[in-house]
């Protein structure tokens, strides 16, 4: 258990303990791993989110159950940990989007976009009566320029830029997975393949009508999210898939 | 205007996307700077009248001003003010209307311009900057400005016109300010998409020329700016002949 000196530091989020921990921040990184994960790929021609969705019932309709969100045209983002938190930051995220529309008429970076959402996610580090937010996001997109892109958030507002990542629970084992397996030169679908095999490390086997694929190519710049069927046709050649319900 | 709001401060955390970023925004517009500023659009506020010229070519951009500010139109104030600024790497602006007005216009476009500049690690683009200009010129405290933007960028040359209401309109070339008919009389028919920087510059020249000789609001000499891929030339000249031969 804690002791008396640790519990006085860990009560507010804007205050440092003696060794210079925010153990509030800390906290939130620990509510991230309580969440299922979701991985982000980038290829050579676009970037590949997936996410598992946790369905504890057979009642509950998958798809109300969103890991995947799109921001923009060109940007779309993972999160894992606090849903709730997760859409505050989506929602944040898309009125940067347009703002950077209104402001100049042309459509906002990815490193732009993920700055802005971790400077904001920053604020609730350093302010009084607030806790920070209990999520990461993977945010990928390609920029006007045609270069694809993929950050992540963490409950510090610290941006990194990755060539794939995963978020969420157990994520040390599947990081380990993708930087065995990454290749610089996959082309888009390889990069689905892959994210795929990853979320199906430390599963038993993917449903396809549970699991979420998005991908943003640098051809069309466009955000796309992958139906049941395609899903499971990357399944069954990874042989990780179950069945789809017809 | 947003939900999210600056835990710290309460303010917004979105931020306006019509106002420039370093200065309270529009909020005093119906103070200090708004309502207030037409009533100090009097006697005593120097104008420019002017006559501004940008003309596009494919190797980049010409503008040429005339150098005189008048107070109430009836008294030449000053005869030598420099009206195309720098605002940009590959950029100018012209500063056309109130003298106030228009310079606090280019303090501010230019600010914006570097802060992006630092952010994204590249140049704003001309049709961003154009954008941000219209914006501001639309709702902020900037008021009685008509000036020209123009620069160079990777999508090629452009010339825009910002109006007071803040209309932005991109052309091959543009004139504003009080002797503009004159000008865009000796325009018209002698611009050509192919022309050379050396013959768009005599153009404009001779544009602000034109107004110079019959507009009382213009006058006292031109400056010139070449803007190209390499950067901004601005040169000032006590006649406008002297601009013309210089080459």
């Amino acid at each position: 258990m804690q002791d008396q000196n640790q519990q006085a530091y860990d009560r507010g989020t804007s205050i440092f303990s003696p060794d210079g921990r925010l153990y509030q921040v800390e906290y939130a990184r620990e509510a991230i791993k309580r969440g299922t994960a979701s991985v982000g790929v980038r290829t050579a021609d676009g970037v590949v989110l997936a996410a598992d969705r946790q369905v504890r019932s057979p009642l509950v309709e998958e798809q109300s159950i969103e890991k995947l969100h799109r921001v923009d045209d060109h940007i779309a983002v993972a999160s894992a940990g606090h849903v709730a938190d997760a859409r505050q930051l989506v929602d944040f995220a898309r009125e940067q989007a347009q703002v950077n529309k209104l402001r100049y008429d042309e459509p906002i970076g990815v490193e732009s976009l993920a700055k802005e959402v971790t400077d904001y996610i920053q604020r609730y580090t350093q302010s009084g009566g607030v806790r920070p937010f209990g999520v990461a996001l993977a945010i990928g997109g390609v920029d006007p320029d045609g270069t694809p892109k993929l950050f992540e958030t963490d409950p510090s507002g610290t941006p990194y830029e990755w060539k794939a990542t995963a978020i969420g629970g157990n994520r040390e084992a599947l990081q380990g997975f993708l930087e065995d397996e990454y290749r610089a030169e996959m082309d888009l679908d390889s990069g689905v393949a892959l994210a795929l095999e990853t979320i199906a490390q430390g599963e038993e086997e993917v449903d396809p009508e549970a699991a979420e694929v998005t991908v943003i190519d640098t051809e069309t710049h466009r955000v796309r999210s992958l139906d049941p069927d395609e899903i499971a046709s990357h399944l069954d050649e990874l042989d990780v898939g179950g069945d789809v319900d017809e | 205007m947003s939900r999210f709001t600056d835990p710290l401060t309460g303010a917004d955390a979105v931020g306006d996307p019509t106002a420039p970023e370093l200065t309270d925004g529009f909020d005093d517009a119906g103070g200090a700077g708004g309502a207030n500023a037409q009533d100090r659009d009097g006697s005593a506020v120097n104008k420019t009248g002017t006559t501004t010229v940008g003309i596009s070519t494919d190797d980049g951009v010409v503008v040429a001003t005339d150098r005189r500010a008048s107070l109430g139109g009836r008294f030449v104030s000053n005869k030598s003010v420099q009206k195309v600024e720098q605002i940009h790497p590959t950029g100018v602006l012209t500063l056309v209307g109130s003298v106030g007005g228009a310079q606090s216009f280019i303090r501010t476009l230019r600010s914006e311009a570097d802060l992006y500049e630092v952010r994204e690690g590249e140049s704003i683009s001309i049709h961003a900057l154009a954008t941000l200009a219209g914006n501001f010129a639309r709702g902020g405290p900037w008021f009685a400005i008509n000036p020209i933007l123009a620069g160079v960028d990777e999508e090629g040359s452009h010339v825009y016109s910002i109006d007071p209401a803040g209309g932005v309109m991109a052309d091959d070339y543009t004139v504003t300010g009080s002797g503009m008919q004159l000008a865009y009389g000796t325009i018209e028919g002698e611009y050509d998409e192919e022309m050379s920087m050396a013959d768009a510059r005599d153009l404009a020249v001779r544009a602000v020329d034109a107004a110079s000789e019959r507009d009382t609001g213009s006058g006292n000499g031109v400056y010139v700016a070449e803007v190209t891929d390499d950067g901004v030339d601005i040169e000032g000249f006590d006649d406008t002949d002297a601009a013309l031969t210089e080459r």
